[in-house]
């Protein structure tokens, strides 16, 4: 019984798979609608459409499971419970706000633009003081000579961005920002592709051992 | 048949050949990688985390299943399976994050079947695996939290990350956990590499599998991957040279 389902799950991952996935290789408008292959490509678009139903489906099991998480922490007063409790009464308040009075309500915008975005906002902009401290930490904790290229290139290239440097005249001036378009349109430019290559080839293998049944992350 | 790609297909078709093979000469001819200090330095700090009672955080980002970003988050469910084997007799088992639902329910099967074939189901719990927001930020934001009150030491990213990703490694680094960081996204790499103990660069994160041991597939896939890297450097330099001849444009 076991294997049957298994069996099952896989066939009809490998199976969904396999019509979407050649979506991508035939140009559909060129196939008659009514015969069998173009039923088969029809069926692609209903299976993409399945998807993103899912996929929202899938989202509130997620927050359902958030919730849990955080009530089951609450209940037994776990380290940081307060935090969960914060949680619990907004995201119910929050829940009850946009169903009785709608999403597109003032008051669910007013919740949303003056909580929601600053705290994003402020999160975005610590990011820089988090990337200038990784920087020095970086030099002081790793000292090889991969660490000190890298903040170096970045300062070099920091230098040249500035925009009292890329104004003014002068050989100095010219120098960096000869330098830093250099380094950001042939060296990084190039490493980026490299890097981009080999992401590539690792997505589609990671993919086919899923389409493959090999990796089956949907469980037994 | 006109309309149909057939390069493409030829590709794809290549791609499961050579798997094929690979995987078939695994046990006679087994593939010997280079050492990535990321990984070696993982094994010993999950060991370290179940002996000291403490938790592995795995983090699969906040890519969406349905979405292009979805590859490194598959990649860090092998990951997973690798972690979740070493922590599932700890008392503090491993947990598995990330910002998209589906995803969450991907993280929670494939905890429930490690589990399964370690025979420990009753100690499964589904709140393992579990979406900590729906946003980039709104997920990164909880992640300190969840560092603190779960006893965190070994705090792995392994899948979709924008800049959001080097708040993530940093809240790890503070807290004085084993980091291990990679993602699909090169500008994102920069910034991980610079906030992570052990970054992961360029395609590493697709190797997890392959290194933690997860199955003789996973190696295969990687001598795929570098197999087809040198067929392409081999078509690059073929064709700087014949366009340096003046033989194609």
């Amino acid at each position: 019984m076991k294997i049957g389902t298994y069996l099952l799950w896989a066939a009809m991952a490998v199976g969904t798979g396999i019509i979407v996935l050649l979506g991508y290789f035939v140009q559909i408008d060129q196939i008659p609608a009514d015969s069998l292959i173009g039923n088969i490509f029809e069926l692609r678009l209903l299976i993409m459409g399945w998807a993103v139903l899912l996929a929202a489906v899938a989202l509130g099991i997620g927050l359902f499971n958030l919730f849990l998480v955080h009530w089951m922490k609450v209940s037994a007063q776990r380290p940081g419970w307060k935090y969960s409790a914060v949680l619990i009464v907004a995201f119910v308040l929050t829940l009850l706000l946009g169903l009785i009075i709608g999403p597109d309500s003032r008051v669910v915008l007013f919740l949303f633009n003056s909580i929601q975005l600053p705290v994003e906002a402020s999160l975005m902009a610590l990011l820089a003081i988090t990337l200038s401290l990784a920087g020095f930490r970086l030099v002081a904790q790793r000292r090889d000579l991969i660490s000190l290229v890298f903040v170096g290139t970045a300062l070099l290239v920091l230098i040249g961005s500035g925009p009292g440097i890329l104004s003014a005249e002068g050989l100095f001036f010219s120098f960096f920002a000869g330098l830093r378009n250099w380094l950001v349109q042939v060296a990084a430019a190039g490493g980026a592709r490299g890097i981009l290559l080999g992401v590539a080839l690792g997505s589609i293998v990671t993919g086919l051992r899923v389409l493959l049944a090999v990796d089956r992350p949907y469980g037994e | 048949m006109s309309g149909v790609d057939l390069t493409g297909l030829s590709i794809l078709l290549l791609f499961v050949g050579l798997l094929i093979i690979f995987m078939a000469v695994d046990s006679r001819r087994p593939a010997t990688f280079r050492p990535i200090r990321g990984y070696e330095a993982l094994k010993g700090a999950i060991e370290r985390a179940v002996e000291a009672g403490e938790r592995v955080h795995l983090s699969l980002g906040t890519g969406s299943v349905i979405g292009t970003d979805c590859a490194p988050a598959l990649a860090g469910l092998a990951i997973l399976t690798s972690i979740a084997e070493s922590t599932t007799m700890s008392d503090k088992p491993v947990v598995a994050t990330t910002g998209d639902g589906a995803m969450a329910i991907l993280a929670q099967d494939t905890l429930r079947r490690v589990y399964s074939e370690a025979r420990a189901l009753p100690r499964y719990s589904p709140t393992s695996g579990r979406m900590l927001g729906p946003t980039p930020f709104s997920y990164v934001a909880n992640i300190p939290i969840l560092l603190a009150s779960e006893d965190i030491s070994v705090h792995v990213l392994a899948g979709s990350f924008g800049a959001e990703g080097a708040l993530a490694a940093d809240f790890g680094e503070r807290q004085g956990a084993f980091v291990l960081a990679g993602t699909d996204d090169a500008q994102s790499q920069a910034l991980l590499y610079a906030t992570a103990e052990h970054p992961l660069i360029g395609e590493e994160i697709f190797a997890g599998g392959a290194y933690l041991n997860v199955g003789r597939v996973h190696r295969a896939s990687l001598r795929v991957q570098d197999a087809v890297r040198m067929l392409i450097i081999a078509g690059i330099i073929i064709g700087t040279v014949l366009s340096l001849l003046g033989v194609i444009r």
